[in-house]
């Protein structure tokens, strides 16, 4: 006899897909949108930039806020995610409507984002797996450290550039095309309409994200720390990541002044 | 002047048999239907090669686009034959069977699994008492018998199904059409007795969960049913149905 009871999996398909679709809201989007934040404070100068860090590197319970309200929800969303891409059958090419272009990007841009976040975690978050120092150890300067890991860490800083343009783009369409997804399924926007208008804000607040990450992205990449500061900061970092253990005892409190 | 309908079919045998293509020719008349065109080659089944072979299988009935029976993809558009005019169509006309069902012969597939569907939602009234229950009809604005009107052309006829990118043999999503069936009946006074049945029936393995928003099925949707509104329709109302289960039980 076969067993035709319905896997867990399915018993609550429902209820889960429910909160894939939340998890993509709260808390992963605003992440998103959290984190667009700090980097972007890089535009406002390699000072704020390692303020806004540290701030967040002196957060109570860290590890504890990171693993419930990113690790977590993220594997979540990535792995159910991976399950329901597979339920679709693309069809485009026969019935291309606007929407359906939508729903094909929504996944085509969910695999890009899972592959880009995992090659993201690698290169800044668990890059101390392949020797290099922890992204902590940078204090205070995490401008630099941040900067190096883009100019001088594995690959040409262009390919960095572009696997973060192509990254970020992608993960800007996916938010903000979930953002219409989860309204229709939640039962929030009900009639066509209203649909077109969400869409219309959603399609202005992607290109919005699009370009926040860019600036970011610009000013890590190009920008340098004033120069009154630049010999330290540079001397400073460059030590730090050279050598990370003992560089964590040694960090002067009142480095910047 | 010897002017043509030309017809290239995508046909099979059996259900389990492989498909093939062959192609016909008739005689141009004007304001053919595909439907009527077919009926001609029933009688003349002749193929572009001289072959007489066995004539092409399909199913209708209406002739009028309100039962649903015809429904097959022209010229890779999922339509209803009848109403496909042949002076409208680029030729030569394509037709082939929809893909999302069972193949019984030809044009002809078996939309069974929608039927049962509509069974598992309860897309009926229920009986209000066998007896007189000294109550008059239930009254209902003209605004909901405006929208319950346009639910109500349904005809099962899969065109949704096979427009829908989530609907296919490996998914048990329960389909598109459903949703309007579902949507007319919980708004109707006495369908309406039903609703928590329904909504648990929705809320169920290949459900309204099975929905990828990719809106194709509004877009094919022969008789203009706004199934997108009814799929948020029923996102409210079975979020509104978990919480009632997970609170007030």
């Amino acid at each position: 006899m076969t067993d035709t009871t319905p896997g867990l999996l399915d018993r609550y398909q429902f209820q889960l897909r429910r909160l894939h679709s939340l998890s993509g809201i709260v808390p992963i989007g605003f992440f998103l949108l959290f984190h667009l934040l700090t980097n972007s404070t890089a535009f406002l100068g390699a000072e704020r930039y390692d303020t806004h860090v540290q701030q967040i590197h002196d957060l109570p319970w860290l590890p504890v806020i990171e693993f419930l309200f990113i690790f977590l929800p993220l594997a979540f969303h990535g792995i159910l995610g991976i399950a329901i891409a597979w339920q679709g059958k693309l069809n485009v090419r026969q019935y291309p409507y606007m929407d359906n272009w939508r729903y094909t990007l929504q996944r085509i841009t969910a695999w890009i984002t899972l592959v880009f976040v995992a090659i993201h975690l690698l290169h800044f978050r668990f890059a101390y797996w392949f020797g290099v120092p922890e992204y902590a150890s940078a204090h205070p300067y995490f401008f630099a450290f941040t900067q190096k890991g883009f100019l001088h860490l594995w690959l040409p800083a262009w390919l960095w550039i572009c696997m973060y343009v192509i990254g970020v783009s992608a993960a800007a369409f996916h938010f903000c095309n979930g953002i219409v997804t989860f309204c229709i399924t939640w039962g929030i926007t009900v009639g066509v309409e209203s649909r077109k208008k969400l869409s219309l804000v959603a399609g202005v607040l992607c290109i919005v994200l699009m370009l926040w990450g860019f600036v970011s992205l610009y000013a890590l990449t190009t920008m340098t720390r004033p120069a009154h500061g630049a010999a330290e900061a540079a001397r400073g970092s460059e030590q730090r990541i050279s050598t990370p253990y003992m560089a964590r005892h040694e960090t002067p409190s009142a480095a910047r002044e | 002047m010897d002017k043509v309908i030309h017809f290239k079919i995508k046909r099979q045998d059996g259900p389990n048999s492989q498909p093939y293509w062959e192609e016909f020719k008739m005689p141009y008349a004007p304001q053919h239907n595909v439907i009527s065109a077919l009926l001609y080659l029933r009688e003349h089944p002749v193929n572009t090669r001289g072959q007489r072979v066995a004539p092409v299988a399909w199913e209708s009935n209406c002739m009028e686009e309100v039962c649903g029976a015809c429904s097959m993809l022209v010229n890779g558009v999922p339509r209803q034959a009848c109403a496909a005019l042949v002076d409208d169509l680029e030729q030569p006309i394509v037709l082939e069977p929809l893909t999302k069902f069972p193949i019984i012969r030809d044009l002809a597939v078996d939309r069974q699994k929608m039927f049962d569907a509509l069974i598992r939602v309860k897309a009926w009234v229920p009986l209000d008492g066998s007896q007189d229950v000294h109550e008059p009809a239930p009254r209902i604005s003209p605004a909901d018998q405006a929208l319950r009107y346009v639910y109500s052309r349904c005809m099962t006829c899969g065109c949704c199904m096979e427009a829908c990118p989530q609907y296919h043999d490996h998914s048990d999503f329960i389909g598109p059409a459903l949703f309007g069936q579902v949507a007319l009946h919980n708004s109707h006074p006495t369908g309406g007795f039903f609703k928590a049945d329904r909504l648990h029936a929705l809320m169920d393995p290949g459900g309204i969960a099975g929905c990828g928003n990719a809106q194709n099925c509004f877009k094919v949707c022969p008789k203009d049913i706004p199934l997108t509104h009814a799929i948020g329709e029923l996102g409210r109302q079975t979020t509104v149905q978990w919480l009632r289960d997970l609170l007030m039980k």
